[in-house]
């Protein structure tokens, strides 16, 4: 069976919640990449199969918004389209589904991605304004109407933030926030370690901008139209440690270690990615940027939602029948330093390798070959897109310095991992 | 025979299908075959309902027979035709069994006036379906009872608007005005007739067609209170008079009748009053003028290529655009508006976001106008992409360039997008002024090669001047024709000459305002001129308009290419190097301190009738010469490029037909005179105008 070809790829800039992108829906973030993946590959639009998008929160104006997507972009009417949700993985599961079906003789070429606004997450009524509102809308004399308005207390009118619920936890109760404080807690990460991994992701991707911006379409964005926005917003020039350090812990205020300039940014963005059999690429003549080996995702406490990549990567590379010293790229999501740090720390540790049986697959991973170009701390993480751009960003570094293989996981919320080897 | 009669369970159909056409029309012959069927079923045994119906797909009646209202010569025989009309109509209302018009397509005019006599309606949601009166765009008013009936059925305000603005309904509007009873899907239209006739019959619609709507709140004081009235009335009238400026006589003609014939219970004496109006107008020469520019609109809008049947004309699905100023970033807009995907490309992001800008104000004013949804807005607003490079153009069926009017940087482009776009990709120029065979020249197959002048604003003006080279061939010719069309555009046919036709001939106009203003005359005089004229705005309006850099430009291109009568006057090059561009600049004639440039010659006291000749009369002398030289083929295609171009006045059927009622050897002795008087060449009239002036023709005869 030939291998799974990811031909080529384009994501938005990455841009913190309320700027550039604000008046952007995530269906229109996903259409600009999208189009701009047709105009860049140049393929006929109907020789796609079928539209993949991850998307976490789902906007209520655009269900099945990979649909929305496909036909604001020009693919024909013809070409069915699906949305997937696994919360900060649903830019991975979109590629790995196309993976799967291409695999599985379903399909030969998809366009899988991920988009996501969070700048339009709404606010949510209180259950009993709801209510009354609904009475309301039923009432038909003046008598009854105000019967039902007079219903309404001031405690009724305060909003929920969609945001706050969708970053925390249901079953757990914790807030993502928090699950990286208890990691942070039980793998003994200090407040120092997550602030220097922080100044170094704004740094690398400082350093990164203009590689970055290969994978880049600059956004002219409504409703001014005023100028293009050509890179990300969130990484910082002049980011100091003394600054990082002056924050206070954000989810635990007293004893946390936590702080909003070591955890990901709340980011708008899209990425896309061009997916289809190494034998379909060939006829149409389109050169592959790389392959995709093995992926895989796993299951993990959801309380401690961050260290799904440490077990992902070893049963990863299990599956690639590969070793951490084979893989010269790594990419681990963000979503916090002490997330990060302590999967670093658990795949280092003999301990876990053998209370899991990953002997042979772990190993101290060389911060040199990880997240070369800065992570989501920077760069911002726009939970449906993370997948995807981290497969994106892997594939053009390696191709950018002639790489063969390259390793991506993300943690995430809800408690899982997943893992994706990348070939060329 | 054009109407057929038959009965079916006791139900009269009188169906209208007009033998070898695609519509169907009222012409004096079917009129009389009308007349016949109606006195028969007079005479005959009760039915239990009449029905008009016609067999056409998506046409009612389209109206009257035109071609028979500009037959008309004496007011008495346009009177008596209209009076014929009345009484067939007349003769259906007064029909005892219940009448119904069943319209599933257009019913304009006289077809319009058919359904009004009618006692119900029964309209279907076709969407080519258009309901209307017509008439004042022709210089007429309805002669056929509609200014009596209409306004009693859907009420005075609807009813004034329908009848002066001349603007057809589609059939959603037509039931929410109440000028159709029902609403049905043309799919199952049997079905839902006889239903419609059994709830007539079983008496479940008003029998009185002027009582059925429902009004409430301030319609009602409109409609119902003499004082309402007289305001609807007296608004109808600033109404009229802002939009035709005074120029068109049959809008306020038609509200006169209305505001008579509202309050006559007779209804003969009212539609005297409308047959008499009518007669009236029908022999103006603005409505003869009318006429002839609606059959040149007609002509020109479906304007083909000569022998070139079966030739299929290339789809076009996407379109690339280089540069995204004024006229690029017009025409994305426009070609997405029309569901063309659009690839917007200028050398930096900051001009593509202006370009992106423009579009998405026309889309904002679109949706504020109600004349699209916020939803449609975005999706179309969302087919153009913009970008840097050359990245897409691959697969686009066309491209045009839109770039600054500058031969070295429109030959840049041409050569780069060689390399950039595929063998049938239709390479086209939006410049107004430049060789399009030069640009040819350097491309691969110079046969794709065509000239797309469009006017702006892009989304307003109705022209497109096509520019063909000996190279071009005709399947591009036949496929831009066609995109044209698309477009809701009317081209017309030009040869690659310098300044093409509509440029050529305005230039010279603007470029004359500007040396009588140079002379010491005062500039909202000089456009009063013209605006008196008909035009839409003066000429040094316009100039701020569409910039004095572009203005300058084009003329510096037609003083190279055709001579010295294009030099721009001295006037325009210092206001320009002061920077007072108009518009775009901030500052121009209307903001400008005219006594730092010119000194006011307070003894050089103006001569209107001078000045307007020395402004009208170089345009036809120059319309005159492009005859000559071949750059259009026809006079019609001077007057459709002059009026959808620039605006010029329709009532006065174009430049050449205006030239014509004024008479050639007029034109020419006048532009003598002022060659004499001004010792200036640019008058000296052309060889094509003395030779219509020898032969004693005029253009059109």
């Amino acid at each position: 069976m030939g291998r799974v070809a990811v031909i080529n790829g384009i994501r938005t800039p990455f841009c913190k919640i309320g700027t550039d992108l604000k008046d952007l829906a995530a269906q229109e973030l996903g259409r600009i990449v999208t189009r701009e993946l047709l105009e860049r590959t140049v393929i006929d639009p109907s020789t796609i199969d079928e539209v993949i998008f991850g998307n976490v929160s789902q906007p209520a104006d655009a269900a099945n918004i990979s649909r929305v997507i496909a036909l604001l972009s020009g693919i024909p009417q013809t070409v069915p389209a699906y949305t997937v949700h696994r919360n900060c993985a649903s830019g991975i599961e979109s590629v790995v589904q196309a993976a799967i079906k291409i695999q599985a003789g379903q399909g030969r070429c998809y366009v899988a991605g991920g988009t996501e606004s969070m700048s339009n997450i709404p606010f949510y009524l209180t259950k009993e304004l709801k209510e009354i509102l609904t009475n309301l809308s039923k009432a038909k004399t003046f008598l009854q109407k105000w019967q039902a308005l007079s219903q309404i207390r001031m405690t009724h009118l305060k909003p929920h933030s969609g945001l706050e619920m969708g970053l925390t936890d249901p079953v757990c109760g914790l807030i993502m926030g928090s699950t990286a404080e208890v990691l942070a807690r039980e793998f003994d990460i200090t407040r120092q370690q997550q602030d220097d991994f922080a100044l170094e992701s704004h740094q690398r991707a400082i350093r990164g901008r203009t590689a970055l911006r290969e994978e880049i379409v600059p956004v002219i964005a409504p409703p001014r139209y005023k100028s293009a926005m050509e890179h990300d917003n969130g990484p910082r020039e002049g980011q100091t440690k003394e600054a990082l350090q002056k924050l206070k812990p954000y989810f635990d205020r007293h004893s946390g270690t936590v702080t909003v300039g070591n955890s990901s940014q709340v980011t708008d963005g899209a990425a896309v990615l061009l997916v289809a059999s190494e034998q379909r690429a060939k006829e149409l003549n389109l050169k592959p940027l790389g392959f995709i080996r093995a992926y895989v995702f796993v299951g993990v406490e959801p309380h401690r939602m961050g260290i799904g990549p440490a077990h992902a990567i070893p049963q990863v590379l299990k599956k690639a029948g590969m070793h951490l010293r084979d893989i010269q790229a790594i990419e681990i999501n963000e979503a916090f330093a002490a997330q990060v740090l302590a999967c670093l720390k658990a795949l280092a540790s003999d301990g876990f390798t053998k209370q899991f049986g990953y002997e042979g697959y772990t190993g101290t991973i060389d911060p040199a070959i990880l997240n070369v170009n800065g992570g989501a701390i920077a760069l911002g993480h726009p939970v449906g897109t993370t997948g995807t751009r981290l497969i994106l960003t892997m594939l053009k570094h390696m191709q950018r310095h002639n790489l063969n293989t390259g390793l991506v996981s993300l943690c995430v919320g809800g408690g899982q991992g997943a893992a994706v080897i990348l070939e060329r | 025979m054009s109407i057929n009669y038959y009965e079916e369970n006791n139900i009269g159909f009188i169906e209208f299908n007009q033998d070898d056409s695609k519509v169907n029309i009222l012409t004096v012959q079917a009129l009389q075959e009308l007349t016949l069927i109606v006195a028969r079923l007079h005479k005959a045994a009760a039915l239990k309902a009449v029905v008009f119906i016609s067999k056409k797909s998506d046409v009612f009646i389209a109206g009257a027979d035109i071609k028979e209202i500009e037959g008309i010569n004496d007011p008495s025989n346009g009177e008596a035709k209209s009076k014929a009309g009345q009484e067939i109509f007349n003769a259906i209302e007064d029909l005892k069994p219940p009448t119904i018009a069943v319209i599933d397509g257009v019913a304009l005019g006289g077809g319009c006036e058919l359904a009004l006599a009618c006692q119900y309606r029964l309209a279907t949601f076709n969407p080519k379906a258009r309901i209307g009166l017509p008439e004042v765009t022709l210089g007429i008013l309805p002669g056929f009872g509609g200014t009596y009936r209409l306004p009693r059925l859907i009420g005075l305000p609807e009813g004034l608007k329908m009848i002066l603005g001349g603007k057809p309904v589609d059939t959603p509007k037509a039931l929410r005005l109440g000028l159709v009873d029902r609403l049905v899907t043309s799919n199952g239209l049997e079905r839902h007739l006889n239903e419609f006739i059994d709830d007539v019959c079983n008496k479940k619609i008003p029998v009185d067609k002027y009582s059925r709507r429902t009004i409430k709140g301030l319609a009602v004081f409109q409609e119902k209170s003499f004082i309402g009235q007289r305001i609807v009335f007296q608004r109808a009238t600033q109404d009229v008079l802002k939009t035709t400026k005074g120029f068109y006589p049959a809008p306020l003609k038609a509200l006169h009748v209305i505001r008579q014939n509202f309050y006559m219970n007779d209804r003969a004496k009212g539609l005297a009053l409308e047959s008499q109006a009518f007669g009236q107008l029908a022999t103006t020469a603005i409505s003869k003028n009318l006429i002839r520019v609606f059959y040149l609109a007609e002509k020109y809008r479906k304007l083909g290529v000569p022998d070139t049947e079966g030739l299929v004309s290339k789809a076009m699905t996407k379109c690339g655009i280089v540069g995204a100023g004024v006229m690029g970033g017009g025409i994305a807009q426009l070609f997405s508006y029309m569901d063309i995907w659009v690839r917007l490309k200028d050398i930096h992001y900051d001009a593509l976001a202006l370009g992106l800008k423009s579009a998405a104000k026309l889309y904002r004013d679109a949706v504020k106008r109600r004349r699209l949804k916020a939803h449609e807005a975005i999706v179309k607003m969302g087919k153009i992409a913009s970008t840097i490079d050359y990245t897409g153009f691959r697969n686009t069926d066309i491209v045009i360039e839109a770039v600054v009017e500058d031969m070295d940087i429109k030959r840049k482009v041409f050569r780069e997008l060689n390399s950039c776009v595929n063998e049938q990709t239709i390479l086209a120029t939006n410049t107004s002024a430049l060789s399009v065979s030069e640009l040819a020249k350097i491309t691969k197959d110079p046969s794709k090669v065509i000239g797309l002048h469009f006017f702006n604003p892009v989304h307003k003006m109705p022209l497109v001047e096509v520019i063909t080279t000996p190279q071009t061939s005709k399947e591009t010719l036949a496929s831009v024709l066609a995109l044209v069309k698309r477009l809701g555009k009317t081209p017309i046919l030009v040869k690659d000459s310098c300044g093409f036709l509509v440029n050529r001939i305005l230039l010279g106009y603007l470029n004359e305002a500007g040396r009588i203003w140079e002379e010491g005359a005062d500039i909202a005089t000089i456009d009063k001129i013209m605006t008196d004229f008909g035009m839409p705005m003066g000429p040094l309006t316009l100039c701020d308009e569409i910039g004095l850099d572009i203005g300058i430009k084009v003329l510096r291109i037609l003083a190279d290419g055709l001579g010295e009568r294009f030099k721009p006057v001295a006037i325009f090059e210092k206001a320009y190097t002061e920077g007072f561009l108009g518009k775009k600049s901030g500052k121009g004639f209307y903001l400008l301190d005219r006594r730092s440039l010119v000194k006011t010659k307070q003894s050089n006291l103006l001569n209107t009738t001078e000045c307007l000749q020395r402004m009208v009369y170089p345009m036809i002398n120059e319309a005159a010469r492009c005859l000559e030289e071949r750059i259009v083929d026809d006079p019609g295609a001077v007057d459709v490029g002059m009026i959808f171009g620039t605006g010029f006045p329709a009532f006065r059927g174009g430049l050449l037909r205006y030239a014509d009622s004024l008479g050639i050897s007029h034109i020419v002795a006048g532009l003598r005179q002022l060659q004499d008087k001004w010792r200036a060449a640019r008058f000296a009239p052309a060889n094509y105008l003395i030779k219509l002036h020898n032969e004693q023709r005029g253009f059109y005869s």
